[in-house]
């Protein structure tokens, strides 16, 4: 009798255990819910209206994506954002690879290497752009003028060549970013046991070999999850060609978040599309994940 | 430095190996190996020993001198754009803003993690993932409804938002996580049975033993607030509270500002975080691996 009793009351006890541990978690998840959550639903459903000042006024239906697919800015955004990926898959994907391979094979000095390369991740990226807005400067005290007068080469005008500025702003978050991915590759790396290295040598593979056959598919997990989210991160590339170029010369370097904050703050207060510029974003890269998903799921059946 | 030049280098650990370094071409390698390394540090370190240095010349030097190196190391220079432009004010705000960030970051973020991975409650799952999943989405998007939320509540022009926008943050929680999920049980069993309640194990037993991964957060939102501006200059923007970074994208986008002016603001704002990295240096990489190769 007692014994059925103390079960009991355990039982109520645990209920209450259940409520307050969710009490405890509570603000936390409201604050979620607030900053994150909350907004990402919102502007699924501002996307469907105008707006007034900071209120919502009229429910369009999908006016505000059809006069965003209408607007010539819109698609050069488009293919911007296109070409900052395609560029950041050519220099910022290989590069820390490349490094964390080279740092990986010195034995001295090592420590330094890696410190040196992870200082720009560490600096603040406002900082960092206006830095090189005075290196990429037209004049010729332009750091990088400077350098090429050496040679004897004219001062060149780099941020306003509508070819040229889309690479240089993926060449600075390249500049920023590729120490501490280049880290995260090492500790991959570092995972490889040094056996296989010995084994592949008694067989008579050499250091090409062993990297093709030993090195590489040891950190290609790591690195095509990397790829995944260095694809998620630049395609919200926006404050970079926002301070560096203010997205010119003549929108060459205008990408689709620039463009959604230019209609929410660059004066237009047109809140709705730019919801809706955000949504679209938003569901290009559910696409990109998706298809990432599907490949490495494939990828695994075929090696299993 | 003659006397270690002369030591026996470590034992290789890379693809290289000690049995190869005797051909030739490997030793040539090698020393294509160092080269490379050696461009990669001057490439990552010059625009910040060049930004130090023109932070020394005055605008007329900055504008005409083609050298790399200033005329004469004046720190007066210095000193005169951080008491004209009154950057004390925004270093001090900057600090109000991270002080706050950090406080909300630990508190926060470490007691849904405690929920999530020591008390499990029924239905926890769903948060979990909800929490996980937040990692995943482009945070970037919900700034304009945020913004209007913000204004809506009238919050804006003070740090309450930003504090509090430290408290959510998904891989704060994750790493927070991961250290819990680490402890044994036992411990926990014991709080419970000695009659502790949910908060006094976190109290008592699971803070104290959380020290590290205290200290990574701390240093990850000191440095994320000291470097964040676009929430900060929509919410701060024009009041008596902008950051130094808000600050200095004001300074970038009025042209309002002397370029000499500029690059020394560039060189405070970049200070705090350099100093921090010295402090911290082995506990900032060693995460970064931790969390880069988990998350």
């Amino acid at each position: 009798m007692e014994k059925t009793v103390r079960l009991k009351r355990r039982g109520g006890g645990r209920w209450a255990q259940h409520l307050t541990s969710w009490l405890i978690m509570l603000p936390s998840l409201v604050l979620f819910a607030f900053f994150l959550w909350g907004p990402l639903l919102q502007s699924i459903q501002m996307s469907f209206y105008t707006t007034r000042n900071i209120n919502l006024e009229k429910f369009v239906w999908l006016n505000n994506y059809i006069s965003i697919f209408k607007s010539p800015e819109f698609w050069t955004a488009f293919t911007n954002t296109l070409l900052y990926t395609a560029w950041s898959l050519l220099i910022g994907f290989l590069i820390p690879i490349g490094m964390a391979l080279v740092i990986g094979e010195t034995t001295r000095a090592k420590g330094f290497f890696r410190t040196a390369s992870y200082i720009p991740n560490i600096l603040p990226g406002l900082a960092a752009i206006i830095l090189y807005t005075a290196f990429f400067s037209a004049e010729k005290t332009g750091v990088i003028n400077i350098i090429l007068s050496w040679f004897g080469v004219e001062p060149q005008q780099y941020l306003s060549e509508m070819g040229l500025v889309i690479p240089l702003v993926v060449a600075i978050s390249t500049w920023k970013g590729a120490g501490a991915t280049a880290l995260i590759y090492m500790a991959g790396l570092s995972g490889v046991n040094p056996e296989l290295y010995e084994a592949a040598t008694i067989d008579g593979a050499g250091i090409w070999k062993r990297i093709r056959h030993i090195t590489l598919p040891a950190i290609f997990n790591l690195g095509s999850t990397l790829l995944i989210l260095q694809i998620i991160s630049i395609f919200q590339i926006l404050y970079e060609p926002m301070v560096l170029t203010k997205g010119g010369p003549n929108n060459a370097s205008l990408s689709l978040m620039l463009q959604m904050w230019r209609y929410a703050f660059g004066g237009r207060m047109e809140f709705g599309k730019a919801a809706a510029t955000g949504v679209i974003i938003t569901l290009i890269l559910l696409v990109f994940t998706a298809v990432y998903n599907i490949v490495n799921r494939r990828k695994t059946d075929w090696e299993a | 430095m003659k006397d270690y030049a002369f030591k026996k280098p470590p034992p290789r650990t890379g693809v290289i190996r000690d049995f190869d370094s005797k051909s030739v071409s490997v030793k040539v390698g090698l020393v294509v190996i160092y080269f490379l390394c050696a461009l990669i540090a001057l490439v990552s370190l010059f625009p910040v020993v060049w930004a130090f240095l023109a932070g020394f010349k005055d605008l007329e030097e900055f504008m005409s001198s083609t050298s790399f190196t200033p005329q004469t190391i004046d720190f007066g220079v210095y000193a005169h754009t951080w008491s004209q432009l009154k950057i004390y004010n925004n270093y001090l705000n900057s600090f109000y803003h991270v002080a706050g960030s950090v406080v909300c970051a630990l508190i926060f973020n470490g007691l849904l993690a405690y929920g999530l991975a020591i008390l499990k409650p029924k239905g926890y799952k769903i948060a979990s993932s909800l929490v996980m999943l937040s990692l995943l989405m482009p945070a970037t998007i919900s700034l304009v409804p945020l913004f209007i939320n913000i204004q809506h509540l009238h919050l804006g022009g003070f740090f309450t938002p930003l504090w509090l926008a430290a408290g959510a943050n998904a891989f704060y929680v994750v790493l927070f996580r991961q250290f819990f999920e680490s402890f044994p049980s036992s411990i926990i069993e014991a709080s419970r049975i000695d009659g502790c309640s949910s908060l006094k194990t976190f109290s008592r037993i699971v803070l104290p033993l959380s020290k590290p991964i205290c200290v990574v957060v701390a240093i990850y939102a000191i440095n994320g607030a000291w470097s964040d501006f676009l929430l900060p200059y929509l919410i701060l923007g024009q009041s008596d509270w902008e950051t130094v970074m808000v600050r200095l994208y004001t300074f970038s986008t009025q042209q309002t500002v002397n370029s000499d002016d500029l690059m020394r603001a560039v060189v405070f704002a970049m200070i705090p975080p350099i100093i921090l990295f010295f402090v911290f240096q082995k506990k900032l990489t060693e995460n970064v691996v931790v969390s880069g190769i988990k998350g």
